[in-house]
């Protein structure tokens, strides 16, 4: 590389400290709100230490337990659900051409980029008169919405990268569909299945309009009670639970890493949400 | 088994799901916003709905703030994107902690986000603290409202903080992706460091810029959770009044929420369109 | 005209183990066309960037006519690199692309317009000017591209692989437009290749790289001749390798005496002969009985292997020669003295 001129460096330096700031920031309050003890205005920092409101949010009469197992049945369930559809999806788009793809591609795409409220509402009505608002298997099927075409856009571009001609030769060496599946097809596809499941389930993870208008505040998942917490000023208990919220996503992220690179990463970026 | 039998069979589940929930949804919605609805009697499909919404000062000022949201936001996430991937694409101190925390936001949901926000910029939050210890302000209320503000500024922070890594890790991967050849190319030619940015690396990137700042738009455009903890109750956000409007008890505002709601998939929907439109001509010019 | 000095040029990657470039000293005289040849990988390309200044060496100097260029930015240095596969601006009309570099120059609009044309028409592709690179073919974008690096009248000009993205018919042409511009404008051209006809047919002199290390510079004809090193030799198709010593114009070895050329240094050294030089038959000296072990049709050629006592030599002969060399029997081949070449040992 050309080497840079010193004001150019040192621009950079600065601005790289600037963006690092900026990105801390905003999770700094809360990790320090989870711990304090009396922190009123204008004090910079706690007059004390505690784990008092992780005790409380731990607690049984909290809710924070039995939100935190609700939001991870939901997003297992919704990520479990749309691997299985997903996958064949996302192979007939990778690796097929065909009459009518790019309207399918674009029907796949617009649940990403289309703001699910309207959605959401519209389905409401239906959902009401088959029983499904108010329940969790409602807030499952609705969570499909964002974590389907999710899914099936990250297969097409994991099989778009696969070459069906060794699934030929397998078969010709003698092995079955299943086998050729098994032990051909299925390890050439893991690490995008692997990534594309974890953020899938982020996506769900991330859910609160969707959640609330299906589940109608009775499915409370971490999230609706985050909200209600921030909204009522429990400044400590939404800090721990903020946290805890966040928490997955950090997991998800140290366990992809070794994934995350250029085109993948962009794509996790444009779809994670 | 033919192929276009073995495509039609590999692509049905997901398309029954995303149909029928996606495009289902929407439909039942439009049909609920032409006031046509088993519950509410056997009114014929009418625009009232709409015609209300259209006369509605409350429904143009959210139309208003929502779209003053988006794009700032977009625009804001957009510049600031750019630059920091140009930053992270060089060696500097600190590049490897900044790439981290990038990776790290885009997993952190946008909720968390606001609620940082709100305790960082509200008039008793950290920075309005910090202020008082440095002897600017006296009370809470000399600090700026800058969360449930008139200009929405604590929503448009919490959205640059969730896009600008967004929009950066897309420009930072097309960067990786086109190499330093074409800078270099335009270097030998004469180039300035500025003029190869300006003239060659921008342009070479802008198409996949612009496609995640029409994401971004159309997320700004329709998320609820952020005005909601962050905006001023009058006027709200867009999706904050169709949502309202939704859990009215007067079932009568009904096809008024859901021709709000319908209102923000339309508009997200014919940025997208325009976006196409753009980028189709682009190729063919 | 511009005479381009490189002195102990060197790079080396954060990381890497051996250097990209390890002290490449050359001197290109004014308006020479030179080839740096080397198989891919051998850090060719970083050599060129760094005349380019686009890369900043680890060590060693760039002089333009005996100056010191390592403080000079790329845009005002004056050599312009032509990249792998031209990378035209996929976002810019053909006239555009060509008239990029005076734009960033900011000359007036209608005299880039001119001559951008004027250099469109140079390179035989007039009419093209309002494409979009996309619409072009390999051959011309290729076109392109180096009308887009001429028309800024560079005083030095670096060509990576300049014919390497084209089919085999396009290359001859480009080839021949290349040699007859640089010629017509008389620029100092520094040149990559893996390819050694490529280099033998354009460049005045070759400079073989091979690990990042320059092996030998030398005309075209003289790289085959006379090869400074085995791995030169070998680079150039040379198989056969026969240790000994010279002395008094004789050649000891396994083979037994051998008359070497005239003026052959005396001492320990490698003997190499190139298969296509060796001659079926006795000869007036030089002969040597052999064993037929192995015959290959190529086509064109026919490669013998064959043992004169424990030596292994490969020879190649016309077809219809060759086919008096039956595997298994015995043959007699000789080596003519002028095209015996002693290396130093290795």
């Amino acid at each position: 590389m050309e080497r840079s001129p010193p004001l150019l460096r040192s621009v950079r330096v600065l601005s790289g400290i600037l963006l690092i700031v900026w990105l801390v920031l905003p999770l700094v309050p809360l990790v320090v709100w989870s711990l304090a003890r009396g922190w009123r205005y204008p004090d910079l920092l706690p007059d004390a230490w505690t784990l008092r409101a992780w005790d409380y949010a731990l607690s049984a009469q909290s809710g924070v337990l039995p939100a935190l197992w609700t939001t991870l049945v939901v997003a297992v369930c919704a990520t479990a659900l749309a691997v299985l559809v997903g996958v064949p999806a996302g192979r007939a788009l990778g690796l097929h051409a065909f009459r009518g793809k790019a309207l399918v591609e674009i029907a796949i795409l617009a649940p990403v980029i289309v703001p699910g409220i309207a959605a959401s509402f519209g389905l409401h009505a239906v959902f009401l008169s088959l029983g499904l608002t108010n329940g969790i298997a409602g807030v499952i099927l609705v969570h499909l919405i964002p974590t389907v075409p999710y899914m099936t856009l990250v297969m097409a571009g994991g099989f778009a990268n696969f070459d069906p001609g060794f699934e030929a030769q397998a078969r010709s060496l003698g092995a079955s569909r299943w086998q050729t599946f098994r032990h051909v097809t299925l390890p050439a596809i893991r690490p995008g299945l692997i990534v594309g499941a974890l953020f899938a389930f982020l996506v769900s993870w991330s859910q609160y309009l969707l959640t609330l208008v299906i589940g109608g505040g009775r499915v409370v998942t971490l999230p609706i009670l985050l909200f209600n917490f921030a909204s009522a000023g429990r400044n400590d208990l939404t800090g721990a639970i903020a946290v805890l919220y966040v928490l997955p996503g950090v997991v998800v992220l140290i366990l992809t890493a070794r994934h995350l690179s250029g085109r993948s990463a962009a794509l996790v970026a444009g779809l994670g949400r | 088994m033919s192929d276009r039998l073995k495509i039609a069979l590999l692509l049905a589940p997901a398309l029954l799901l995303v149909g029928g929930l996606f495009f289902g949804g929407l439909a039942v919605g439009v049909v609920r916003s032409l006031g046509v609805s088993p519950a509410l009697g056997g009114a014929g499909p009418t625009l009232a709905a709409y015609r209300t919404l259209l006369a509605d000062p409350e429904f143009l000022r959210s139309l208003a703030l929502s779209l003053h949201i988006s794009v700032i936001s977009t625009a804001l996430a957009a510049i600031i994107g750019v630059a920091a991937a140009l930053l992270l694409r060089r060696t500097f101190v600190g590049r490897g902690v900044a790439t981290v925390l990038f990776q790290l936001n885009l997993t952190v949901p946008h909720l968390v986000g606001a609620i940082g926000i709100l305790y960082l910029l509200s008039q008793s939050g950290l920075v309005a603290r910090a202020a008082h210890g440095a002897g600017l302000i006296g009370g809470p209320a000399d600090f700026p409202p800058l969360t449930h503000d008139r200009w929405a500024i604590g929503i448009i922070l919490v959205y640059v903080w969730k896009e600008v890594p967004f929009i950066g890790i897309v420009a930072l991967a097309q960067m990786q992706a086109l190499g330093e050849d074409w800078e270099s190319v335009a270097r030998g030619l004469g180039a300035s460091r500025w003029q190869a940015l300006r003239h060659v690396l921008l342009p070479l990137i802008l198409p996949g810029v612009l496609a995640a700042s029409v994401i971004v738009f159309a997320f700004t455009f329709g998320a609820y959770e952020i005005p909601a903890l962050l905006g001023q109750s009058y006027p709200a956000a867009l999706p904050v009044l169709a949502w309202r409007r939704f859990t009215d008890p007067d079932l009568a505002a009904r096809p008024e929420a859901m021709a709000t709601a319908l209102v923000i998939a339309l508009l997200s929907a014919a940025m997208i369109w325009a976006y196409v439109r753009l980028v189709r001509r682009g190729v063919r010019a | 005209m511009t005479r381009v000095t490189l002195d102990a040029l060197t790079a080396v990657y954060p990381g890497a183990a051996a250097p990209a470039v390890d002290g490449l000293t050359l001197e290109v005289a004014e308006g020479e066309l030179v080839a740096l040849l080397g198989p891919s990988g051998c850090g060719k390309t970083t050599a060129l960037k760094m005349v380019a200044g686009l890369l900043a060496p680890t060590s060693g100097d760039v002089a333009f006519g005996g100056r010191s260029v390592l403080e000079v930015p790329p845009e005002r240095r004056g050599a312009v690199l032509v990249m792998q596969g031209g990378l035209l601006f996929p976002y810019m009309s053909v006239a555009d692309n060509v008239g990029f570099g005076l734009r960033m120059r900011g000359r007036p609009r209608d005299e880039i317009r001119r001559r951008a044309a004027d250099m469109l028409e140079r390179v035989r592709l007039p009419g093209l000017a309002d494409r979009r690179p996309a619409e072009l073919s390999g051959g011309q974008q290729q076109r392109v591209a180096l009308a887009r690096a001429l028309v800024v009248g560079p005083k030095v000009l670096l060509l990576d692989e300049p014919l390497s993205s084209l089919d085999a018919h396009l290359r001859g042409e480009m080839r021949d437009l290349i040699r007859e511009l640089q010629q017509e404008l008389g620029i100092t051209t520094i040149m990559v290749t893996h390819d050694q006809e490529e280099a033998a047919i354009l460049a005045d002199r070759v400079a073989l790289i091979l690990q990042g290390r320059l092996q030998q510079v030398d005309a075209p004809r003289a790289m085959y001749d006379r090869p400074a090193t085995e791995a030169a030799a070998r680079f150039f198709g040379g198989r056969n390798f026969v240790p000994g010593t010279a002395e008094g114009g004789r050649f000891l070895s396994a083979l037994g005496p051998l008359v070497l050329p005239e003026g052959a240094r005396d001492g320990p050294g490698l003997l190499t002969i190139r298969p296509e030089a060796i001659r079926p038959g006795a000869g007036p000296e030089n002969t040597l009985a052999v064993r037929v072990t192995g015959r290959a049709f190529l086509g064109t050629a026919t490669r013998l292997t064959l043992a004169a006592g424990d030596v292994t030599l490969e020879a190649v002969l016309p077809p219809d020669t060759a086919d008096a060399f039956a595997p298994g029997g015995a043959a007699e081949v000789h080596l003519p003295r002028c095209a015996l070449w002693v290396l130093p040992p290795a």
